[in-house]
């Protein structure tokens, strides 16, 4: 073989194995789920036959499912209005330079680098009604008259204290991904604005805020995509009663407990859809505010 | 200022305050500052705290009313259960310790995976050009934003037909597909970071592409590998949904997944469960404390333009 023939090769060489591995477990996948969501699959109970919506129209006729639906939406705006909002109040407190700013720092990505699951186990012995610290310290404070329970009987009180409980892990990812946008944006500018007169607030909604707009997208959308796909602290703090349960939870209950692979298939290929939209339309906001202000 | 000086100036202000003299605008300002810190570090720390707390605990001590916010009395009764030390828990013990056996084994492998695979990619996206290279760059780079939704019932139906179910093969394969695309934007990043005058040398030296990679690349983006691998190696550590389909028994069923196991059991001792936690934990708490530096850069690369 020449050289250059070599040379024209090479760079299919070193992406064959990404190709094959993004292609045959990602793509094949993807394109496989898409087409199974239209038939009936049921791995104990043959044959398996094109549906048309079927799985669908099952899907929405099911009561579990729709709140599953419900809980889901509610989950993705407490999950992004906090990270969002907390991440920027942290990024704002972190960015000037102080002694242990470092440490600091490092122990704030510390829930972001746990494992979710871990975690989950540790707020579900915070948030425990009979020796849970929420409870005593609540009570100590005299904000509680007695000891509650907090998971498990009201819908909306346990839909959020569980996204409390993905807040805590990915606001570290906002933060430092604002914190790195804020840095970023030169001193001059601040100072320009402080000799024109422009007090704190001022100067972040005028300067700081449309140059971090696009640290923003990129956390509204992780935010987006993490809390969408909401299982591990569900799969702990709620079980797979149908009460706090995210579309991910119902995914793993009707293919892997009912094994219901067709519905699964069909709750997938409406989740991904809903994902790829929503994403898409959070950068398209950003994206278009942007240009407006610029 | 220092926080150090901060902290001392504040109690300075807040001396003369009560001397009788009011607090300036600049103490006011200041004690905000600390205060905002405390509460920051305090929302990050404080269930890292109380699991600890607990785990050191003995179970009447953890379940008092109201709760200690020390360990009351300092026991280590849970770890030397958890150990095996003593008899008592020793299911917990053969338990943990293979899990986090297999764990290191799953994730290790697939962050030595993919980082492999990821350095060759980036480099011909970043520094070669042939057809098709936006197309799949782009592609694969799309993959970030698929849930795991989109591939989960298929992935466990492959590896079944493949008789791979509950082996670590199947784990890490389904790691590093879903670690590539985003070891790839990182590394994609940094060696469009480097210069190329520094590769220039090399082939004027009459290097072919790949040697180039090796001697020169390579060596200069290793914080950008480092970022990368460790990025890999904790979300690897951390997966819980993948290995709960794919893993069936404790030959090789990861650490979250024994947590989780351990917790939906309902009688094993809050301390107990603490201190699963708190081993589960610790490595990935260690790798966080340690290279930060590192994951704080794998976080924001490419996310300022």
């Amino acid at each position: 073989m020449s050289s250059a023939r070599r040379g024209r090769l090479l760079p299919y060489i070193l992406l064959s194995p990404l190709v094959v591995f993004i292609g045959a477990l990602s793509f094949v996948p993807t394109a496989d789920t898409t087409v199974e969501a239209f038939f009936r699959v049921m791995p104990l109970n043959p044959p398996t036959q094109f549906t048309g919506l079927g799985n669908f129209r099952a899907l929405f006729a099911n009561p579990a499912i729709t709140t599953s639906w419900v809980n889901t939406a509610v989950y993705v705006v407490v999950g992004v209005v906090l990270s969002v909002i907390l991440g920027t109040a942290m990024a704002l407190a972190l960015r000037q330079k102080f002694r242990f700013r470092g440490i600091v720092l490092a122990l704030v990505i510390l829930p972001w680098a746990l494992p979710a699951v871990v975690e989950a186990v540790i707020w579900n012995w915070i948030y425990n009604p009979t020796f849970g610290v929420m409870n005593s310290a609540l009570h100590s404070a005299h904000l509680i008259g007695g000891y509650h329970v907090w998971l498990g009987l009201d819908r909306w009180l346990t839909v959020v204290l569980i996204e409390i409980v993905q807040v805590w892990q990915i606001t570290p990812l906002s933060a430092v991904v604002i914190l790195a946008a804020l840095q970023s944006i030169s001193p001059d500018l601040y100072e320009a604005a402080r000799v024109d007169g422009a007090g704190p607030v001022q100067s972040f909604v005028r300067i700081s805020l449309p140059l971090i707009r696009p640290a923003l997208a990129v956390c509204t959308v992780e935010a987006l995509v993490l809390s969408l796909n909401i299982f591990d602290q569900v799969y702990i703090l709620n079980g797979i009663a149908p009460l706090g349960s995210s579309v991910m939870l119902q995914t793993y209950v009707q293919t892997f407990e009912d094994l219901n692979f067709g519905s699964g298939y069909a709750l997938s290929l409406l989740i991904t859809l809903a994902t790829a939209l929503l994403s898409m339309a959070a950068l398209a906001l950003f994206y278009r505010r942007s240009e407006a202000t610029s | 200022m220092t926080t150090g000086e901060q902290t001392a100036g504040v109690m300075t202000q807040v001396a003369q305050g009560l001397a009788g003299r009011g607090p300036t605008r600049r103490t006011v300002k200041v004690a905000g500052r600390v205060i905002t810190l405390v509460v920051i570090l305090l929302w990050s720390l404080f269930p890292v705290y109380w699991a600890l707390n607990t785990s050191l605990s003995t179970l009447s001590g953890a379940d008092s009313k109201p709760a200690h916010y020390l360990p009351s009395p300092l026991s280590g009764t849970s770890y030397r259960d958890i150990l095996g030390i003593g008899g008592a828990g020793s299911g917990v013990a053969t338990q943990i310790g293979r899990s986090l056996l297999n764990s290191a084994i799953e994730s290790g492998a697939a962050m030595i995976l993919t980082v492999t695979i990821a350095v060759f990619a980036a480099y011909a996206f970043a520094r070669l050009n042939f057809k098709f290279k936006r197309t799949i760059f782009v592609s694969v780079l799309a993959t970030l934003l698929l849930p795991a939704y989109a591939t989960l019932i298929p992935l466990y139906r492959i590896m079944a037909s493949l008789g791979l179910v509950n082996t670590y093969l199947a784990v890490i394969l389904v790691y590093t597909s879903g670690f590539l695309p985003l070891a790839i934007w990182i590394l994609y990043n940094y060696f469009n970071s480097i210069p190329r005058e520094l590769e220039e040398a090399a082939f004027v030296d009459g290097a072919t592409p790949v040697r180039a990679l090796v001697r020169v690349i390579i060596p200069v983006a290793r914080p950008g590998i480092a970022a990368a691998a460790i990025i890999a190696f904790l979300l690897g550590w951390a997966q819980f949904l993948f290995p709960l389909i794919l893993t069936t028994d404790l030959s090789t069923q990861p650490v979250t997944v024994i947590v989780a196991a351990l917790n939906e059991q309902r009688i094993v001792p809050f301390t107990l469960l603490m201190g699963c936690g708190v081993i589960a934990a610790a490595i990935p708490g260690i790798v966080a404390l340690v290279l930060n530096r590192y994951i704080v850069q794998g976080m924001t690369a490419g996310s300022i333009k």
